[in-house]
């Protein structure tokens, strides 16, 4: 008797133990069944609230499915997506953006024609070059929801101020420079100075017009076009003095944060954050242009973020109908007519600038046209986050003029260029 | 053998009583294991594995160790910032700390609050204190705006300077770890023996002699427990330099555990980051042996 209470007693406890563990195991969404789980980062209640809506869509397309959405913000979204990948856990559906997709490409699935056709995306209704966005080499994994490129936001009212020439369309990097010197006063800087990849790589790749990456995924950072460049945007500090010095390696938004402070009279920034710096908190009148242009034209990268299919999901026709569904007419123009992003639709992207109120709405318009106008893929090499980690500390050493943007960028090549 | 010294009654009473206690621990047994054997003994494994996040895993014998004495340039700074911080750490917050809790050990009007005061850091969230500090720190920030209004004097931009970021991330750490040292040393301080306080008085005794010759020896063994723990703790350093300084400027506040994190969950290179892990692991164990090694020549045990 007393045998069989203990064995059950470890059974019970076992049993609690696994399913405690399995259950997790579950949620996690690559399981079968008719669940799907779409994974995406979220950085606040309205984006939740935003990711919901379309789930909601995508639910009332698939009755038959029943579809859970899972959130993280976007720093610990990857550091968890790392963790689902190694143990198998991804979910079905998973979010990615253009400038993550080289670190997780083994996680998921390349998407073919038919896959694409299963989903019911036609890419001929999609913005040219928007499948490029989550491409690696060639290979589709993922369809964009948004597209983004890099933007140069100005403070209207401290240009006035100063009398600074105001940034337009078709501005020079000599334009630039004299705004950015103008409008730098002893209360605040011209410029902004960044430290994200984006946000810092943007004015050299621009004035340089080559990326600091080959076609071919190799790495090309001591292309002596793109040193010039970044050698130039690092004495933005400590040369022309129109930025203040970042003040520690760890402030990764120093840039926008001095912009949208009230700090600094510019800064270059994503096109996702348009609506933000438009109706910002300390109320200063906010403006936008493209990236100036240089002796090579002005050449910006088209990003954005969208849905891949995790490689090890069980049922994967059904998660390519969520994908679908969450790409849908209906879920792009939510988005766009919420004025949260620039869909890769094109039928959609004229509800993102009707979003918007009426007085901003044409500078808007005609900033996007002429931003995307002249955008090229984002090329990456398979060790780009790498790069990316060793360069941005090594950035706040230039700007406090310890160490040269030349030096930075040699080191950088000669230690993951092999 | 022993059921020769037993009763067979007792011993089929005490067998059947272990069998069920063993019913009752599994529930641990079972989340030990889960959640403590076997990460760890993976961890192990995943050392000695050219181990993706996704795809192929090789097995590699000791490359990782090699890779990392050898051929990692992070890995060295990251092993020389972690001794530099603990170098520097654990004396001064240990010192400071017993300093602390000898200055509010006496019966001072308000040690209560004060104390409480002391703690605050200890219980807040790093992120507002590392937030704080920032605010203080950065160059359009109070000090060395105080410093320009006071005195004309243009101080470094001490988060982005290679040898003054570490000061500061030493700094701020002392302040924050003040307080749970002080709790320890004053639960020490005010059970001291009062019979050999008294007699240390009545043959004469005061002040430092007091102190150094009687308190001293008298808390050792807290001295010796707040060392521990305070290298320890040194040791793994992570949150302060990854906000105050994100383990620049360059790579020169980088810590061994940030250096971890970066191999396992920015690169993906989960072996490496395990091989790193047990490096570390080895010398926190050698260290603290030692310091145990040490403990006979210093550390008094009342008995």
């Amino acid at each position: 008797m007393k045998k069989m209470h203990i064995a059950a007693a470890l059974t019970a406890s076992a049993a609690l133990v696994l399913t405690g563990c399995s259950a997790g195991g579950t949620d996690a969404g690559s399981a079968g069944g008719d669940k799907i789980v779409v994974d995406m980062w979220a950085g606040s209640q309205d984006d939740t609230a935003a990711l919901e809506a379309q789930v909601a869509i995508a639910q009332k397309a698939n009755p038959d499915l029943k579809i859970e959405l899972r959130t993280a913000p976007w720093g610990d979204f990857f550091t968890k997506l790392t963790t689902n990948m190694a143990s198998g856990n991804m979910a079905c559906v998973t979010g990615m953006n253009s400038g993550m997709l080289s670190s997780y490409t083994a996680g998921f699935a390349q998407l073919t024609d038919e896959d694409l056709a299963t989903a019911g995306i036609v890419t001929d209704e999609f913005a040219d070059g928007a499948l490029e966005i989550l491409s690696n080499k060639g290979d589709v994994y993922g369809v964009p929801f948004d597209m983004a490129t890099m933007l140069t936001y100005y403070n209207a009212d401290m240009l006035a101020e100063t009398g600074a020439p105001v940034p337009a369309d078709g501005w020079t990097f000599d334009d630039f420079e004299a705004t950015a010197k103008a409008a730098t006063t002893d209360q605040h800087a011209g410029f902004g100075i960044g430290m994200g990849g984006f946000q810092w790589q943007a004015l050299p790749i621009a004035k340089a017009g080559v990326q600091p990456v080959k076609q071919d995924g190799t790495l090309d950072l001591t292309n002596p076009a793109f040193v010039d460049a970044a050698t130039w945007y690092g004495e933005l500090v400590t040369e022309q003095k129109v930025a203040l010095p970042v003040s520690s390696a760890s402030d990764t938004g120093w840039g926008e944060n001095q912009y949208s402070s009230g700090m600094a009279a510019m800064a270059v920034d994503g096109t996702w954050n348009a609506v933000g710096y438009l109706d910002n908190d300390p109320g200063f009148t906010a403006g936008m242009a493209p990236l100036p242009a240089g002796a090579n034209g002005s050449l910006g990268l088209v990003l954005g973020s969208g849905f891949g299919i995790a490689q090890d999901c069980d049922n994967k026709e059904a998660a390519l109908k969520v994908l679908g569904s969450l790409l849908s007419v209906e879920s792009q123009d939510y988005i766009a007519s919420s004025g949260r992003s620039y869909p890769a639709r094109v039928s959609s992207q004229p509800l993102y600038f009707e979003s918007l109120p009426a007085e901003f709405r044409d500078q808007v318009e005609a900033a996007f046209e002429s931003a995307f106008s002249n955008v090229q893929g984002q090329y990456v090499t398979d060790n780009w986050s790498k790069i990316d980690t060793f360069v941005q500390p090594q950035l706040v050493s230039v700007y406090n003029g310890q160490e040269s943007m030349e030096n930075v960028l040699k080191t950088a090549q000669s230690q993951f260029g092999k | 053998m022993s059921n020769g010294t037993h009763t067979p009654r007792r011993g089929a009473l005490a067998k059947s009583e272990s069998r069920q206690a063993l019913g009752f621990v599994s529930p641990a047994l079972a989340g030990l294991a889960l959640f403590t054997f076997v990460p760890v003994a993976l961890s192990i494994v995943m050392g000695f594995f050219d181990w993706p996040t996704v795809g192929e895993k090789t097995f590699v014998g000791f490359d990782n160790y090699v890779k990392l004495f050898t051929d990692s340039p992070d890995f060295w700074p990251a092993l020389r910032n972690t001794f530099v911080f603990a170098l520097l750490y654990v004396p001064i917050s240990v010192v400071m700390s017993y300093l602390l809790a000898l200055s509010l050990h006496s019966r001072i009007r308000g040690r209560g609050a004060l104390r409480v005061l002391f703690f605050i850091p200890v219980v807040t969230p790093m992120v507002a204190n590392v937030l704080v500090w920032k605010m203080l720190l950065q160059p359009q920030g109070l000090v060395n705006g105080l410093s320009q209004t006071w005195f004309g004097i243009e101080l470094p931009n001490f988060l982005a300077d290679p040898q003054w970021a570490m000061m500061m991330v030493v700094m701020m750490s002392v302040w924050q770890g003040l307080g749970y040292n002080m709790l320890i040393f004053s639960a020490a301080l005010e059970q001291l023996p009062e019979s050999v306080v008294e007699a240390a008085r009545i043959d004469g005794a005061t002040g430092l002699r007091m102190t150094w010759k009687i308190t001293v020896p008298l808390t050792s063994p807290s001295i010796f427990f707040a060392s521990i723990m305070t290298m320890i703790s040194a040791m793994q350093v992570f949150v302060q330099p990854q906000m105050l300084t994100g383990g620049g400027p360059g790579n020169a506040t980088q810590p061994i555990v940030q250096f971890i994190y970066n191999q396992g969950f920015k690169f993906q290179e989960l072996g490496l980051a395990a091989a790193a892990a047990w490096i570390l692991f080895a010398i926190i164990i050698a260290m603290t042996a030692a310091q145990f090694g040490a403990q006979k020549k210093w550390v008094h045990y009342e008995h």
